[in-house]
């Protein structure tokens, strides 16, 4: 097979699945709790940042998934009690105050480390061999990363106790609330859970990206798009969203320009929004 | 009145008092201030967030920067033509607006995704076609509105383009289309029975909302010299959204405050003040948590203070009974409905006469409230045919459904809360009355008939028209929303549960209200009713549903002996 | 009567309250006259946005021109007044600052360290009125009137080591990438003729979208199997620092040189130094240059800001020769007269950071470095005298 074509192939799978791994923050906190969080981006910044100081520390570099955890998680359980949970109603002045909040985080950041890049090395550098070509090896661990943290979290949810408790918040929060689930407790574990999982995403791209303050920005409309095409709240929905937005930009930046590839997911997105507004999985 | 000469006073002083360089930046301002104007208009009022403002506001300016460099050498032509800058706006947010609200859903989070789809997507054809908009570095060169040699000059222009924009959202915040719009926002299915097209409100909003940016935007371009791609893309439109949020969204002046303030304030103390930016971030979650009315909101009792007290002006008969509809009989043949796997309608066959008081009974889950919903057009039906008046209804959207006669009473009562009672009732009026073009008519809000009359006399609440009606009991709302459906003079009526959760002087109340209804309307009136008692009092024929399909017709007397009824519903009395 | 959550009485306070604190701070805003005897700089910088990482250094490096022209008597016998402005968020932002500047600082020359678009924007707005210093790097082609340009041209850049490039490391097939916008595209125009000067062919040029996330694992497997001999980058920022990490990653940098246009220290940084190897940078300066006058400005600025100073680089060490450039030009003038600075421009002589230079057509002239990334430091392998900028103004 010409080498060109399989590269471009584990290209394609690998930017499906990185997306499907840094919308799944999103897609529990969107998909989930219906909370428009623009700040999404600025907890896989953190992620990135926390693997950025575990290095410089000359720690092993899982290491920083600990960091990570432990920051996005303090992190999300204070904005979930003093902005989100104010605002569950009122999903417009949501995104608003997220707004203010990625502000505030960059500038955080830019406090911290100021404003200049800083370089993350690749914890598992060179390439292996495979089908007639060569390619980075880190890049193929992530996409079976991705792939497991995004199975792993589906089947979590759908097999275990707390799962099945947020299922029914979601669908229906009076009644699960006269069954004894603690909806407040339960909503701000959700909202903790997507952004520990955007964080992680940021340690797992880290080394592949630039990492300065405004890198959330670049992934935050990606994720929005892959929800909103693939369908919110389920993991068809977010796999199916990924595959449509990451393959098209993907398959069409190989084939003709990245301009071309990044019009088509514009107009795709558009596309979807309009003639499918509840996405290619619609949840019934 | 007194509040708008207080505007226009300080427009015109302002510059006077703060100086050449205060009123160059201000002439800036005011024209993100129309586009702000025209956000506030659909957020505020109409109750969705267009997250890609700028799309218009840079479209008009590409448009206005090409035609001035065209006609550099005959200016007025191209000033001339700044209006039509503003309506090409206008008209690409009105098809985007039809295309994107005719489908049905949560098009709130939805239709703001599109809207800042299409404002990346203008940023990247702006930034990409060199050739005519000059790319990333900008359209050049484009020559200044002639005559004006001041640096100061162009805020009276702008000023001005301002002040006409505001007097377009003023107007249409007291015209009949404000209410409808207020009314969309807090309760879009109830204005939908009423028989008005939301979609195509919400798309006038949207499109009177680009015409207000591509004013701004059209002025803009000489006035610059250069328009660049930010015009067009997620900066100015994110901007946007915080100004208006600031400044306060559901008023008029809210916009214009919060850009004027925050905007031009972030301009000069950026460079002067350490850490601005997190002082806004923080400013922002604060009003956004705290003071979610803006900075408009806290000064809303100053105000009033100024307004002072509004005149009540004489009331305007509304046109004769709606095109002398005469009554219509309602049947269904039929009709199927599933959703999934699971069967809410299974051939139901109902045909209800002419005229005459009908209850509806049946067990939780018969398929009574579900019945209505196929017929209003809320419920797709699967197969049958709902004949109404001679002609099929099935298939066809609420409004069209509302507008053909058919008024309802909602289970739950469902009025316009933050409304005020005359406005409630004025849009029952204004329902199948109105042409579109008279709901521009601020003289409408004023409408009376003598229906109205004998319902204000029968009920002395509905006749305090300023109070608020979620300050209303449970009961009096029912009550208001009854009068609603019969304001609308309808040909056929449905209420569901119409006594739920009154007193027993409401109950009676409203069963009077019923018969008087019957003999008035003439046409046939049918109740979804649990409360034996009162089926008994009202009902000529009863009509019992179990499983999505008839179960048995009657007098009531003939119903209660039947075995079949007596298995599987047992009537209880209150 | 309505019933609110909190009285009306409180929230009326504290409007009243904010309104107050408003209002009290406009005076304050007002700037009063300029105090006798100053000569005004209006200098835009990057505060905010991206390109604010810039901000410090541009700000630092103009200090120190600043304080070292006032210890000698300062311009025409004025002190020199820096009015760092920011110009890194939208042109009109910009186009406004230089009003107010105009208007109520009376500045009496401008010294721009920006993007094009906020050029063109003060261009038009200045009108001419003021001089106009521009110092970074740019495409070319800018013959304002009473409009000065001491920043790197296409030609200064890329005639000399691509050339070099070509030559010593036998490179003939060049793929050219650049993100989409006037910059890269005049640079890439100016190339394909060196390119075609030295024997040499173009094996596909190919832009990203400028401002859009993007990725690069496409394009470098597209290069990968188009198999040039180097890469002509004219990314800027993210985008290049993405390129080159990717480009790396897929191990590309062992057979394929890299010459990229806007590598500074900054940049070289976020690309670390698993992905520097085989990358080369053609920029006039650079923090470690040889020269003896570069030496020099880096140990006076260690001097003045200490150890934890902002990072040196082209963009910042930019405006130390913009403000010297102002001092030439105003002296050789007798003032800020535009017609007398026009004729006056022709010839002067200024330091920079990395040296002396000449004014020829309101463009200098000036020496080039080409450096190879060893880690995250460059390492100056070739200087080129006096290369001619290629963009001289007629009158």
């Amino acid at each position: 097979m010409d080498p060109l074509i399989v590269t471009q192939a584990i290209n394609l799978l690998y930017a499906v699945s990185t997306l499907a791994v840094l919308a799944l923050g999103l897609a529990v906190i969107f998909g989930l709790l219906g909370v428009l969080n623009i700040a999404h981006g600025e907890f896989i910044m953190i992620g990135a940042y926390c693997a950025y100081l575990i290095q410089s520390w000359n720690l092993p570099y899982l290491v920083a998934v600990t960091l990570t955890l432990a920051i996005c998680g303090l992190l999300g359980w204070l904005v979930e009690w003093i902005i989100i949970r104010p605002l569950y109603r009122r999903p417009f002045d949501t995104l608003v105050a997220t707004w203010g909040l990625s502000l505030l985080l960059r500038k955080g950041a830019e406090a911290m480390f100021g404003l200049g890049y800083r370089s993350v090395a690749i914890p598992i550098p060179g390439r292996v061999a495979l089908l007639g070509t060569e390619y980075p090896i880190y890049r193929l661990v992530l996409i079976a990363l991705s792939l497991a943290v995004v199975g792993g979290l589906v089947i979590w949810y759908g097999k275990s106790r707390t799962g099945s408790r947020i299922r029914a918040m979601v669908s229906n929060p009076e009644l699960a609330q006269a069954q004894g689930i603690s909806v407040r407790r339960l909503a701000a574990g959700t909202f903790i859970v997507g952004t520990c999982l955007a964080g992680l995403g940021g340690v797992m791209v880290a080394p592949l990206a630039p990492v300065q303050p405004f890198m959330g920005l670049d992934y935050v409309l990606r994720a929005f798009f892959a929800l909103i095409v693939g369908g919110l709240g389920s993991a068809s929905g977010l796999l199916s969203g990924s595959a449509v937005i990451g393959g098209f930009d993907s398959v069409i930046s190989a084939a003709t320009s990245a301009t071309n590839g990044y019009f088509a997911v514009l107009v795709l997105a558009i596309l979807f929004l309009w003639l499918r507004p509840r996405g290619i999985v619609a949840r019934s | 009145m007194r509040a708008a000469s207080l505007v226009v006073l300080v427009a015109i002083v302002l510059p006077l008092v703060l100086g050449q360089f205060w009123a160059y930046q201000l002439g800036l301002y005011a024209l993100y201030a129309a586009a702000a104007v025209g956000l506030g208009l659909c957020w505020g009022q109409a109750g969705f967030l267009p997250l890609g403002q700028a799309l218009f506001f840079g479209l008009a300016a590409y448009l206005s920067g090409l035609t001035f460099i065209a006609f550099a050498n005959v200016p007025i032509v191209a000033v001339l033509l700044i209006p039509l800058f503003a309506l090409v706006s206008a008209l690409l947010a009105y098809v985007i607006g039809l295309l994107v609200f005719r489908r049905p859903g949560e098009s709130g989070a939805y239709f703001s995704m599109i809207a800042l789809a299409l404002s990346l997507l203008g940023f990247q054809i702006a930034t990409s076609w060199n050739s005519v908009t000059g790319g990333f570095n900008g359209l050049k060169g484009i020559p200044g509105l002639p005559g004006l040699d001041d640096i100061s000059d162009v805020y009276y222009v702008s000023a001005t383009a301002l002040l006409v924009v505001l007097a377009l959202a003023g107007w249409l915040f007291n015209a009949p289309i404000g209410v409808l719009w207020r009314a969309l926002a807090q309760n879009e299915r109830r204005l939908q029975l009423f028989g008005f097209d939301t979609n195509q409100l919400k798309s006038v909003a949207f499109s009177v909302s680009g015409l207000m940016a591509g004013v701004g935007g059209a002025i803009y371009a000489p006035q610059q010299g250069i328009v660049t791609p930010q015009v067009v893309g997620f900066g100015l439109s994110a901007d946007l959204v915080i100004w208006a949020a600031v400044g306060g969204r559901g008023s008029l002046l809210g916009p214009v405050i919060g850009t004027l303030l925050v905007g031009s304030l972030t301009s000069q103390l950026r460079d002067s003040v350490p850490f601005w930016e997190v002082l806004m971030a923080v400013f922002f979650i604060v009003i956004v948590l705290v003071f979610p009315r803006g900075v408009a909101g806290l000064a809303e009792p100053l105000f009033r203070t100024i307004e002072g007290r509004r005149h009540n002006k004489p009331s305007v008969a509304a046109p004769g009974d709606p095109a002398a509809r005469p009554p219509a009989k309602l049947a269904l043949h039929d009709v199927s409905v599933r959703i999934g796997e699971v069967t809410i309608l299974d051939q139901l066959s109902v045909d209800f006469d002419q005229a005459g008081i009908f209850c509806v009974i049946g067990p939780n889950g018969a398929g009574k409230t579900s019945m209505f919903n196929a017929v209003s057009g809320e419920l797709a039906a699967a197969s049958g045919r709902i004949a109404f008046g001679g002609s099929d209804v099935i298939g066809l959207p609420p409004n069209r459904v509302g507008g053909l006669g058919v008024a309802r009473k909602l289970q739950i009562p469902s009025v316009f809360p933050d409304l005020t009672i005359s406005d409630n009732l004025a849009i029952a009026l204004w329902s199948s009355r109105a042409t579109k073009l008279q709901l521009l008519n601020p003289r409408l809000r004023r409408w009376k008939s003598p229906m109205l009359d004998e319902l204000q006399s029968r009920y002395a609440f509905l006749a305090t028209g300023a109070r608020k009606a979620a300050e209303l009991s449970h009961g009096e709302q029912q009550i208001l929303e009854l009068a609603m459906a019969l304001l609308t003079e309808p040909r056929v009526l449905l209420l569901d549960e119409p006594c739920a959760g009154l007193s027993p002087e409401e109950t009676a109340a409203v069963m009077d209200l019923v018969r008087w209804a019957a003999k008035r309307l003439g046409g046939a009136i049918i109740i979804i009713e649990h409360d034996m008692s009162l089926v008994k009092e009202l009902a000529e024929i009863v009509y019992v549903l179990h499983n999505g399909a008839l179960l048995a017709k009657g007098s009531v007397v003939a119903i209660q002996a039947d075995p079949k009824v007596r298995a599987v519903y047992v009537g209880g009395e209150k | 009567m309505i019933t609110q959550k909190q009285g009306p009485t409180r929230r009326t306070l504290l409007g009243a309250a904010a309104a107050g604190a408003a209002l009290g701070t406009l005076p304050g805003l007002i700037r009063p006259a300029a105090a006798a005897g100053e000569f005004k700089i209006g200098l835009f910088i990057a505060l905010s946005g991206p390109a604010s990482l810039f901000g410090p250094t541009q700000k630092a490096c103009a200090e120190l021109a600043a304080e070292e022209i006032n210890k000698n008597g300062g311009i025409l016998g004025r002190q020199i007044k820096l009015i760092p402005t920011d110009a890194g968020g939208p042109p009109a932002e910009s186009t406004k600052s230089a009003i107010r500047l105009m208007l109520e600082e009376n500045v009496d020359v401008f010294v721009g360290s920006h993007d094009s678009a906020t050029r063109e924007a003060l261009v038009a707005t200045i009108k001419g009125k003021v001089p106009y210093i521009y110092t970074p790097v740019y495409e070319g082609s800018e013959c304002a009137f009473n409009t000065y340009v001491i920043a790197d041209t296409p030609e200064q850049q890329i005639r000399p080591s691509l050339t070099w490039m070509m030559k010593e490391r036998n490179a003939k097939g060049i793929y050219l990438i650049g993100d989409d916008y006037v910059w890269p595209r005049k640079c890439n125009e100016q190339a394909k003729q060196y390119i075609a000067e030295n024997g040499g062919k173009v094996v596909a040029e190919e832009y990203v979208p400028f401002g859009a996330p993007n990725k690069f694992e496409e394009i470098v497997t597209r290069i990968k199997s188009a198999k040039p001999d180097a890469v002509l980058i004219t990314l800027v920022g993210a985008d290049n620092v993405n390129f080159n990490r990717t480009f790396a990653g897929f191990g590309l940098d062992k057979d394929i040189a890299r010459l990229s246009l806007l590598l500074e220290e900054n940049t070289l940084l976020g690309i670390g130094p698993e992905s520097s190897g085989n990358l080369f940078s053609s920029m006039s300066y650079f923090a470690n240059a040889p020269s003896d006058a570069a030496k020099k400005f880096k140990a006076d600025y260690v001097a003045k800001f200490g150890d934890k100073a902002p990072q040196l680089g082209l963009i910042g060490a930019d405006c130390y020769g913009g403000i010297y450039c102002a001092k030439a030009l105003v002296t050789k003038a007798g003032g800020t007269d535009a017609k007398k600075c026009m004729a006056a421009s022709e010839g002067i002589t200024f330091p920079t950071a990395a040296g002396t230079v000449a004014m020829r057509g309101r463009h200098v002239d000036k020496t080039m470095f080409l450096a190879t990334c060893k880690g995250t430091e460059f390492d100056i392998i070739k200087t080129f005298a006096d290369v001619k900028s290629g963009d001289e103004c007629k009158a």
